[in-house]
């Protein structure tokens, strides 16, 4: 695929000694929203890292928009628009709601008026965020921090963005409200990779999946199809 | 970091060698040295250091409390001592053992801020301490004669004789041996792993039963009457004692002597010392230079050798004595392929009412129930956050409950600390293995019998038989577990170079090893392959069948299904369903939880 | 308590708080408490005396280069003794030593550079440290000055917090993982704290120097009770810092009046040590720690 907007190719990912993840390959076309399942402990979570740049792959590479970002600093990935938003609404919680967008934007040089046009935006795509904009992230439901966090992700217009589990521990109405909210985004274009523990749904708004099991990547394929495969109850199911 | 040399059973030795080569060769150094030569006196000053070197290593290395004030510990044995022979006339003795005591005393008042503050804190109200202590001597000047000092110190007396020279050196080596070997058979003990899981991982420390706040007063309790040991001898062998001798600078001596020695490690202290001894000798022209020196040599250190000389010197002989990977070791021959045979275990019933638990606005636990009874087991299961894990701590101690019940064995648990918990029979796995990673594997299991040791830490210290019995004993028995769990070949290994399957099986013979009877294991299936994930099966089964209680927070439904006989699902706090696992599987509910909302239509195989 | 205590009391605490606040630039960042701020205090006023009597620099112009020569070292400091520790672990306490180190050894170079003498400096133009009798009060204008300037530049401090830079401080200090993934960079963050941090440690030392002298033995005895102001007013929290720092030069002239200097810091070290005892996180507090 030539229009690949992130390839990671034959990677080895660990914590120290622990090896993690082995000799994975994953491609994101641009334009897609691509899912990643699997069951906890599988590794989706620390790919995800080793992608953001938190971990070091000890093998292989993994190239973003035609630059190899295997050994670039956090910062400087998200720099080159490539945002992760992190499993377990990882918010700013003692800053208000309005301070965490601002973050969102720190260290772009956005003039004032296409900075509030952004913040526009995504208070278009989540109302609540202007309602409580003077409140601390802190004290919003959990859908609403859900919401926050990819709404901060958003203020840096992303080419990637990478939700890990986005529904953790809400409520059905709220996941429904975060799914709408991918929907949205994928409507205006994002590419985006998602892990999600509710693979049904997240089978049915991404266009390809990748199955994770100990490690490695035991079925990749359109998702209409993985859902349809016997690798995810294996994945999930059995050893 | 830590002592434990490396044991295939030929180099069991070779410390106890090493050892008693050292102590010949210090206390034969008068035999080469006149009565009253510069040497002899500067070698006496020596082994004061070194005994108080010892005490704050075993603070600063092992507890892992750093003492910037160690001066005003030895000021106060050296005060004491001074002051009660000179102008009330005193013996030596009876002088020195109320400096020790003051200096203990004080010891224990420095240990309250350490048990709420972080480490960092307190080091900074150690050095605070210093400097006011250290300006309270020139104030004083009713007691402590302000600048002038006390003056004219008496030699001790030994039976009506005046030890000389000679004699005070062979004292205070003597002294200095003993008190190496106090710390050695300290660190060697249940003490000495308690302290290292204070300083690494308190986690570990709890669940093992073991009080942090205890063991840190011990370890500033031993320091501090070192110290005043130390600084008695510091009054008789300069006969005289000033505010100058106990400067902040001194303090700072003592902590780049402990670290250049290296942090932790037995012989830290007294090399450090040896070498650092030399470099003021070496500068002397440089006298006005000396504290800068230190304070270059104590950044380089840090930076480049945080473990000193002997852990460096530690790091390279563990390399060249390494076995080859796979090979077997010394205990690999005990390691039969039948499984090991175990006395049955009274399991202690878990039961769990209404429990719940609010983190700020997020309710973590819901209404909660658990039931568990002895030789079963009874899974935990659900999505990510749904409140396993804290399920396990609030059982465990770790946190308070906001309302409910828990009983174990029929005791209700409201309360309680973790450690207390503990005693009940609890014993428990965390998600991350939290294994003291500078002790060997044997010494990790040995960790969990810390509250079923007897000795008391006098017999410890002179290893007396019964002290000695018991180690053996229980050295065994961590073995035999190891074994039970299938890796008795890894026991000498560190607990850092042992992969992470092995390091969950290590967790489960350490909670084996303090008794329990109720075992909580958090994802022990994590990141397991799929052989180990078969060995672990047989484990917790066999375990169970033996009578234990086992609850199982697992997300491997195979795993669930084949060795629970319970299951319980909890989502976002609360109990979505309980029963056998053909049932609950089956449940729409759950598989929604699970996969979401329409994953109805293949029902799972198992 | 008389007013002239009252003063003693409050030019004190001033310096007291300006050096807590400094403590709290660069732990903010980092969670990293530098051992070696009181010498970095200590090495502006000595810079501003030589630039100022030696040099003969107009005194804006010594101040300038006070501040930028200690930045500089604050800067060089965090190079050297404080990132490469916590390279190695997030957690690493090693940096307790490293910063003690780094204490030593300017302590020690600049009692080897400029003597172990006290050197008197001028207050600003338009200022003086000559005793007014004012209605009663003995007071004079610098000190009136200091008071003022302390808070002001403690106002100013927490303006900088409400920047998109401050922010990202904070936000660094609440959740290092979580300002990774939005694009903070916390290694230049810290530099840049140390690098103000340590400005705003040689402002304290030049505003200080009028008063106290400017010596070696100045860093010790700030050290400890800007550590105190710091950990009494919670650490991180600046205007905490500001009550703590008068509270605590309060304490000190009125005890001054009672008893002499040494039993003096032993009082306040009692005092700040029970207090911590009862209230581990200080008087203005929640804990201000960073979550693992």
């Amino acid at each position: 695929m030539a229009d690949k907007l992130l390839s990671v190719e034959t990677v080895d990912v660990g914590y120290g000694h622990v090896g993690v993840i082995e000799n994975l390959s994953l491609a994101v076309p641009k334009g897609a929203v691509v899912a990643l399942v699997g069951r906890n402990g599988a590794g989706k979570s620390t790919l995800l890292r080793a992608v953001s740049g938190l971990l070091t792959p000890s093998k292989g590479r993994i190239v973003f928009d035609g630059r190899d970002i295997g050994r670039a600093k956090p910062h400087a990935i998200v720099d080159a628009g490539l945002l992760h938003v992190a499993e377990g609404r990882r918010l700013f919680r003692s800053q208000t709601v309005d301070d965490n967008l601002e973050l969102g934007a720190y260290g772009t040089s956005l003039s004032k008026a296409d900075f509030a046009g952004r913040v526009e935006r995504v208070h278009e795509l989540f109302p609540i965020l202007k309602e409580k904009r003077h409140d601390l992230a802190g004290a919003l439901s959990g859908g609403q921090q859900q919401m926050l966090a990819i709404a901060q992700a958003m203020m840096r217009d992303p080419k990637l963005l990478m939700l890990d589990e986005p529904s953790l521990g809400l409520s059905p109405l709220l996941v429904d409200q975060v799914f709408a909210a991918i929907l949205s985004l994928r409507g205006s274009g994002t590419t985006i990779l998602l892990v999600e523990q509710l693979v049904e749904r997240a089978l049915e708004i991404a266009d390809a999946a990748y199955v994770m099991q100990n490690g490695r990547v035991i079925a990749n394929g359109p998702a209409a199809e993985i859902a349809k495969s016997e690798a995810l109850k294996t994945a999930y199911m059995a050893v | 970091m830590a002592s434990t040399a490396p044991s295939p059973t030929r180099m069991r030795y070779l410390p106890v060698v090493a050892q008693l080569a050292f102590a010949a060769a210090a206390l034969s150094v008068p035999f080469f040295l006149s009565g009253g030569s510069y040497l002899l006196y500067v070698a006496t000053q020596l082994g004061v250091y070194v005994v108080a070197a010892i005490g704050l290593n075993l603070l600063a290395g092992y507890v892992g409390q750093v003492s910037l004030g160690h001066a005003a510990f030895l000021a106060i044995g050296a005060y004491a001592t001074a002051l009660l022979t000179v102008d009330h006339q005193w013996s030596f003795w009876a002088a020195a053992v109320v400096g020790i005591v003051l200096s203990a005393g004080l010891g224990v008042l420095m240990a309250l801020p350490s048990f709420r503050l972080t480490t960092w804190y307190f080091a900074f109200i150690t050095l605070a301490f210093a400097l006011v202590f250290e300006k309270m001597i020139v104030e004083w000047r009713g007691l402590t004669k302000g600048f002038a000092g006390v003056i004219g110190v008496p030699p001790p007396q030994f039976f009506g004789f005046e030890l000389g020279q000679k004699a005070l050196y062979w004292l205070v080596a003597g002294t200095a041996i003993v008190c190496f070997l106090i710390v050695r058979n300290m660190v060697k003990s249940r003490f000495g792993r308690g302290f290292v899981a204070v300083r690494d991982t308190p986690a570990a420390a709890l669940a093992a039963g073991a009080s942090p706040q205890r063991l840190k007063m011990l370890g500033f309790i031993v320091a501090a009457a070192f110290a005043g040991i130390a600084g008695a001898f510091f009054a008789v062998q300069k006969t005289v004692v000033t505010p100058d001798d106990f400067t902040a600078d001194f303090s700072i001596f003592f902590l780049l002597t402990v670290v250049l020695g290296g942090l932790g490690t037995l012989w830290g202290p007294v090399f450090g010392a040896l070498v650092f001894f030399l470099i003021p000798e070496l500068l002397h022209g440089l006298e006005s230079w000396r504290m800068l020196v230190y304070g270059c040599i104590l950044l380089v250190l840090m930076l480049f050798a945080p473990q000193g000389l002997v852990g460096a010197l530690n790091a390279g002989v563990r390399r060249l004595t390494a076995r080859p990977r796979g090979a077997p070791g010394a205990a690999a021959a005990t390691s039969a392929a039948a499984p090991v045979a175990h006395p049955p275990i009274a399991g202690a019933a878990l039961a769990v009412e209404g429990l719940k638990k609010r983190f700020g606005g997020v309710a973590a636990l819901d209404d909660v129930a658990v039931r568990a009874g002895p030789g079963t087991c009874c899974a935990i299961v659900g999505p990510n956050g749904s409140g396993k894990t804290t399920l396990l701590n609030v059982v465990g101690g770790f946190y308070e409950r906001d309302e409910g019940t828990v009983q174990i064995d029929g005791r209700e648990t409201r309360g309680m600390s973790a450690q207390a918990v503990a005693g009940l029979g609890l014993g428990r796995t965390f998600q991350t293995p939290r294994l003291l990673n500078d002790l060997s594997i044997v010494d990790n299991v040995l960790l969990g019998a810390f509250t079923r040791e007897r000795a008391w830490l006098p017999e410890i210290v002179l290893r007396l038989p019964r002290a000695r019995r018991e180690a053996a004993a229980l050295r065994a028995e961590a073995l035999g577990y190891l074994d039970f769990v299938g890796i008795a070949d890894r026991a000498e290994d560190l607990a850092s170079e042992v992969p992470h399957g092995q390091q969950r099986l290590v967790e489960i013979a350490r909670a084996l090893m303090g008794g329990a009877r109720l075992l909580m294991l958090d994802e022990p299936a994590a990141g397991l392959s799929m052989v180990e994930l078969d060995k672990l099966e047989q484990l917790i089964s066999r375990i169970r069948d033996l009578g234990a209680t086992v609850v199982i927070v697992e997300h491997h439904l195979d795993l669930v299904a084949s060795i629970a006989s319970h299951v319980i699902v909890l989502d976002r706090g609360r109990v979505l369903a309980a029963g056998a696992p053909s049932e609950v599987f089956a449940d729409p509910a759950v598989q929604r939880a699970y996969m979401g909302e329409r994953a109805v239509q293949g029902a799972p195989a198992s | 308590m008389d007013i002239d205590t009252l003063v003693r009391g409050l030019v004190n605490g001033s310096l007291y708080a300006l050096v807590a606040v400094s403590f709290n630039i660069l732990y903010r960042p980092t969670n990293v408490f530098n051992f070696a701020q009181g010498e970095l205090v200590m090495l502006g006023a000595m810079v501003f005396a030589s630039a100022s009597t030696l040099m003969g620099l107009p005194w804006i112009g010594a101040l300038a280069v006070a501040l930028v020569a200690v930045g500089i070292l604050g800067l060089i400091e965090e190079r050297i003794a404080v990132a490469p520790v916590l390279a190695k672990s997030q957690h690493n306490t090693g940096w307790v030593i490293t910063t003690l180190a780094v204490s030593l050894i300017i302590s020690n170079l600049v009692g080897r550079v400029w003597g172990p003498d006290p050197i008197m400096v001028e207050p600003p133009p338009l200022l003086s440290t000559q005793t007014l009798d004012w209605t009663g009060i003995q007071i004079n204008s610098y000190q009136i000055a200091l008071i003022i300037v302390t808070f002001v530049m403690v106002l100013a401090i927490e303006r900088v917090y409400r920047t998109r830079h401050g922010k990202a401080v904070l936000a660094t200090a609440e959740d290092r993982e979580a300002a990774l993934l939005r694009g903070i960079d916390p290694a230049k963050l810290s530099r840049w704290s140390f690098f103000l941090g340590g400005a705003f440690a040689g402002l304290t030392g030049v505003l200080a120097a009028p008063i106290l002298y400017a010596s070696t033995a100045l860093g010790p005895s700030l050290l400890l009770k800007g550590f105190a102001a710091a950990a009494v007013g919670s650490i991180g929290n600046n205007r905490g810092a500001l009550i703590a720092g008068y509270l605590i030069g309060l304490t000190e002239a009125i005890g001054a009046s009672v008893l002499s200097p040494g039993y003096q810091e032993a009082v306040i070290f009692v005092l700040v040590l029970t207090l911590l005892l009862l209230k581990p996180h200080g008087l203005f507090g929640r804990p201000f720690t960073r979550t693992v």
